[in-house]
């Protein structure tokens, strides 16, 4: 055991310090835009516009309170977060926040009674994933699958440490559906990248998108992508594009006609 | 009874109740080396745990393997209690569960505006308990 020093100034000092302590570490090179601690999490609230995040909160440039990092690190309680909302009056936005809140709490109430069960498939999936590998390819890995848009979400997640939540979701749906990996690879392996790593939140969410915590696989299309996310990717190519189809088609290719889903718009600039 | 205030990473406040109440008590944080190793956790993600643990006044930050640090300083400080906040983390949980063979532990419980056994997907939870968490 060695204790460590307390005294350091500066976060790049600190950063110096802790890739010595712990030389196993991948030195991200930058300084992650979250600094630690309970007054950054309450400087956040502050700042955080609560009146716009119900309109917003799918679009990746839209208003998010970015907090989850200092939540689920506990440096501020879910439940002062709950009645500092609250206090703001009745909203469509305050609901939609508080009910953000209350998912974090389901998954933790779910992890509470199921222990490390969540790590393994907690239903039977609903389309066919016999076929997945069980690890994450290295092109995932380093954020050099050749599709932009992919890449810049899993390059932001390692830069930052942090990702939007529509952004895990496309990520998630990207590796599980369109790459067929298991879901618990894609789960483990953004889990120790997120400084809000939660086996709760994390692991059930990517059930969720699997479709082993739900009734159906998530799945997302080019439309989808460029509506919520167009604004801050770099845009794909059109050629070969993976995504640039309607979710029936996409429902086809990716699961062979097994699992139908409820019928959709079509229409979209990219159609 | 003397105690130790042993905070795990899913609970670094440094105005949590557990710390107003035992106001004396040493506090200490432990990074465990084989925890960080095999899940590989990133550096963004132990910066952000250690500048939290800053804000602790008299925090003791140590690497290691937890059980085993603490139970040094069960030793060192001869405390006959750990004061330790809740998590569903299965391997905090672990943790706490070995360290019970040695000491007595306080937990303090996560606080929700309602609890529901046995939960299965969120629509029904949320439909059950909205006014509970839509109420100040």
């Amino acid at each position: 055991m060695k204790r460590l020093r307390t005294d350091l100034e500066g976060r790049a000092a600190i950063a110096d310090y802790l890739q010595a302590e712990f030389p196993f570490l991948e030195d991200a090179g930058v300084l992650s835009p979250y600094p630690g601690g309970r007054s950054a999490g309450l400087e956040r609230l502050e700042q955080f516009q609560l009146e716009k995040y119900g309109k917003q909160r799918n679009f990746l440039d839209g208003e998010v309170g970015r907090l989850s990092p200092y939540i689920s690190r506990g440096c501020i309680e879910l439940e002062e977060v709950r009645q500092w909302a609250l206090k703001r009056g009745k909203s469509n936005s305050v609901e939609k926040f508080v009910s953000e809140l209350a998912w974090r709490a389901f998954f933790h109430l779910v992890y509470e009674e199921e222990g490390d069960r969540i790590l393994k498939d907690m239903e039977k999936p609903k389309v066919s994933m016999r076929q997945h590998q069980t690890t994450l390819p290295e092109d995932i890995a380093n954020g050099e699958t050749g599709i932009p848009s992919m890449d810049t979400f899993i390059a932001m997640l390692k830069e930052t440490g942090y990702l939007h939540n529509h952004a895990r979701m496309y990520l998630a749906s990207y590796i599980v559906h369109f790459r067929r990996v298991s879901w618990r690879a894609g789960a483990d392996w953004m889990y120790g990248l997120l400084i809000d790593g939660d086996f709760a939140s994390n692991h059930l969410s990517w059930q969720w998108v699997a479709s082993t915590f739900s009734h159906k696989p998530y799945i997302f299309n080019r439309e989808n992508l460029e509506r919520y996310a167009g604004s801050v990717l770099p845009g794909d190519p059109r050629k070969g594009d993976p995504f640039n189809y309607s979710y029936e088609e996409l429902s086809e290719q990716l699961f062979g006609g097994e699992y139908q889903p409820e019928r959709s718009r079509t229409s979209g600039s990219y159609r | 009874m003397a105690a130790l205030i042993w905070f795990n990473e899913d609970g670094l406040n440094p105005q949590h109740q557990m710390v107003q109440d035992y106001a004396d008590a040493p506090r200490v944080y432990v990074f465990d080396v084989d925890y960080l190793q095999q899940w590989a956790i990133a550096k963004h993600r132990i910066q952000f745990i250690y500048e939290s643990l800053l804000e602790i006044p008299n925090i003791e930050i140590y690497k290691g393997e937890t059980v085993a640090v603490l139970r040094q300083l069960i030793t060192d400080y001869e405390v006959n209690e750990v004061v330790t906040t809740e998590t569903p983390n299965h391997l905090i949980k672990s943790w706490q569960d070995e360290l019970l063979r040695y000491t007595s532990l306080i937990t303090y419980p996560e606080v929700y505006p309602t609890i529901d056994s046995r939960p299965r997907r969120f629509s029904h939870y949320w439909r059950k308990c909205d006014r509970e968490w839509l109420t100040l």
